[in-house]
């Protein structure tokens, strides 16, 4: 647990979880080293692995894509610093994943504040009250409309990106490219109503 | 008082809330989270709100407590009072628009956070910085660390109940805070860094100015340890105060000042490199105490290696442009794909991450505080230490509520 523990790469830490992808990225472009896709059942024993090994928990981002709900978990080390992203798919009907915060007791807010904005259900999380959204609210502020949502595909897997696909399970499609890269965005509109304040930015 | 009912985000309602969104029992005064909190005290405890107008929360952070006598049993933070959604804005605005938000995230380090945005976007899109304008990022963001540990400083013994350090403090602190004014244009929420360099050039002003003020802080320093470092009641106030051990910091994934004083010597500037920091000889200070003041010592030291930072960087100013000559324009368009961008500020690790689908504006954008983190331990490391220590322990976590809140 401390950080002076021997460094093992994530690809061979990773290993007896069977994850569905991984791959070894370009820091320079992404500012990753490393990006796996786990299933949630595999969740916990990740964390475990990574906690052992001297990762801690940067932080939780939820994600809403055409495919359902995400969560994107970014690791990272003290001593031979490299950034992991291991990202979780869920149905979008029923998001829910294990909690970590008893292997990573940082976990506890992050995962509150990711249940706020996309009502993702931890379950196992301590606490589970809202963060930073008012007790009583409805809603989740960060969840899009069905014709902003993209394709996994067209935030992830952009050409020239450079990974080393080093692992991918067969039957794995979701970072093949989409058939429409580019979906309609409302936001687009808004954006473009106020080209002018931003021209005087 | 709501109207609707409490919803907790596992979808039950709180056990112990009624309609109206107080306590179903009437001994028991407060909301949902002191209903709850409540529910797990021990009959003979006594439980303390404390905040959010806490002079000693700086800004907006409630804390509750479960006190056995003067000792804490418990502790739970209770965020959410200076909440703006920055996540949201990001996703509606163009990067450009966005920039000022990046002011007003940790208004007393903004300028690390403008770095992480403009460093995230750059990445993504590629835009190249001219060298000058590196060295005026570097520049500024050094003294504007320098004016937050100053203001950190000050307030901490303000809340030790030592008045007169902030005078001091808030002395030095003005004089930064008008050079950083010549090149920002602003004196606190600054946004000046620009996607391809930064917004102004420096004046020969500025950098006279900055000349001067290196020797000048040079001078006070010693008065500060003499005034305050060495004074007895603060070191018996905070040594051994508020330990956090190494896999508390892992745990956690606490950083910055945190992680240093408890003996690990990360800094993103040295773990991740960005920008010209590796052409600087300057030292990364850590502590092994764990305490309190190994947190006090590691920030007074950085005020030191920040100043080193600074005198070389302004020596050997290269010319040439300001802004890179291909910079995009305000209303450019993200190109797709994911960057993940941190830079080290005063109180840890900021990242940034954007994942953008090519449209006008980022499809997400992901802010990572390093005082969320850092606070996130506050109530492991408060068990069984004194009410007048939760004071202690959170001002030495140098917390800003803006940012944990964001």
């Amino acid at each position: 647990m401390t950080p002076e523990t021997a460094y093992v790469t994530p690809d061979v830490l990773l290993a007896p979880l069977d994850p569905a992808y991984l791959a070894d990225e370009t820091p320079a472009r992404t500012g990753l080293r490393w990006s796996a896709f786990l299933s949630a059942d595999a969740l916990p024993r990740a964390a475990t692995l990574l906690l052992q090994a001297g990762w801690h928990l940067e932080d939780i981002c939820g994600l809403d894509v055409r495919e359902g709900l995400m969560a994107v978990y970014h690791f990272d080390r003290m001593t031979s610093p490299g950034r992991l992203a291991i990202r979780v798919l869920m149905d979008r009907a029923a998001p829910v994943l294990p909690s970590i915060a008893d292997i990573h007791q940082g976990a506890e807010w992050h995962e509150r504040e990711t249940a706020d904005f996309y009502g993702i259900a931890f379950t196992g999380n301590p606490n589970p009250a809202p963060l930073l959204l008012p007790e009583g609210m409805q809603g989740h502020p960060l969840l899009k409309g069905e014709a902003a949502r993209a394709p996994l595909a067209a935030l992830l897997a952009v050409p020239g990106r450079e990974d080393t696909v080093l692992r991918k399970a067969e039957g794995f499609t979701l970072l093949d490219p989409a058939e429409d890269a580019k979906p309609a965005k409302p936001a687009k509109a808004r954006a473009a109503a106020t080209e002018e304040g931003a021209d005087n930015a | 008082m709501h109207s609707t009912e409490t919803l907790w985000s596992n979808g039950t309602s709180c056990p112990a809330a009624s309609a109206d969104g107080g306590c179903a029992d009437d001994q028991i005064a407060g909301d949902g989270y002191t209903c709850r909190f409540e529910q797990g005290a021990r009959p003979e405890s006594l439980i303390l709100n404390m905040g959010p107008q806490h002079p000693s929360t700086h800004g907006v952070l409630r804390v509750l407590l479960e006190l056995d006598g003067e000792y804490i049993v418990r502790a739970e933070p209770v965020l959410g009072y200076l909440h703006r959604m920055h996540e949201k804005m990001a996703e509606v605005k163009t990067p450009a628009q966005f920039m000022p938000n990046m002011g007003r995230v940790d208004y007393l380090h903004a300028l690390a956070w403008n770095w992480a945005y403009v460093g995230a976007v750059e990445k993504l899109a590629g835009i190249e910085i001219p060298e000058r304008a590196e060295y005026l990022r570097v520049i500024t963001c050094e003294l504007n660390r320098i004016s937050s540990h100053l203001l950190w400083w000050g307030a901490y013994l303000l809340d030790l109940g030592a008045f007169t350090p902030i005078m001091y403090a808030f002395d030095d602190r003005e004089m930064l805070l008008d050079l950083l004014q010549l090149m920002t244009g602003s004196r606190l929420t600054y946004s000046s860094f620009r996607f391809g360099g930064v917004y102004t050039d420096a004046s020969p002003a500025f950098v006279q100015g900055v000349r001067q003020f290196i020797p000048h802080l040079r001078s006070r320093l010693p008065m500060y340890t003499a005034l305050v470092t060495e004074n007895i009641i603060l070191r018996r106030r905070i040594e051994e105060v508020g330990v956090i051990p190494q896999d508390m910091v892992t745990r956690y994934g606490a950083s910055g000042p945190v992680a240093r004083g408890s003996g690990i010597a990360y800094d993103v500037r040295r773990a991740e490199p960005y920008s010209v920091y590796d052409r600087f000889d300057y030292e990364i200070p850590v502590r092994h105490e764990e305490c309190s003041m190994a947190r006090y010592m590691v920030r007074m030291a950085e005020i030191e290696q920040s100043l080193r930072i600074i005198e070389q960087a302004i020596e050997s100013l290269p010319d040439g442009e300001h802004m890179h000559p291909k910079a995009p324009k305000p209303s450019f368009k993200l190109p797709a794909g994911e960057s993940y961008f941190a830079v080290e500020g005063a109180r840890g690790k900021i990242g940034v991450w954007i994942a953008s689908d090519g449209g006008k504006t980022p499809y997400r954008v992901k802010l990572r505080a390093p005082g969320f983190s850092n606070l996130a331990l506050f109530a492991e490391c408060a068990r069984g230490t004194l009410l007048a220590d939760a004071v202690a322990i959170l001002g030495s976590l140098d917390m800003v509520i803006p940012e944990i809140d964001r």
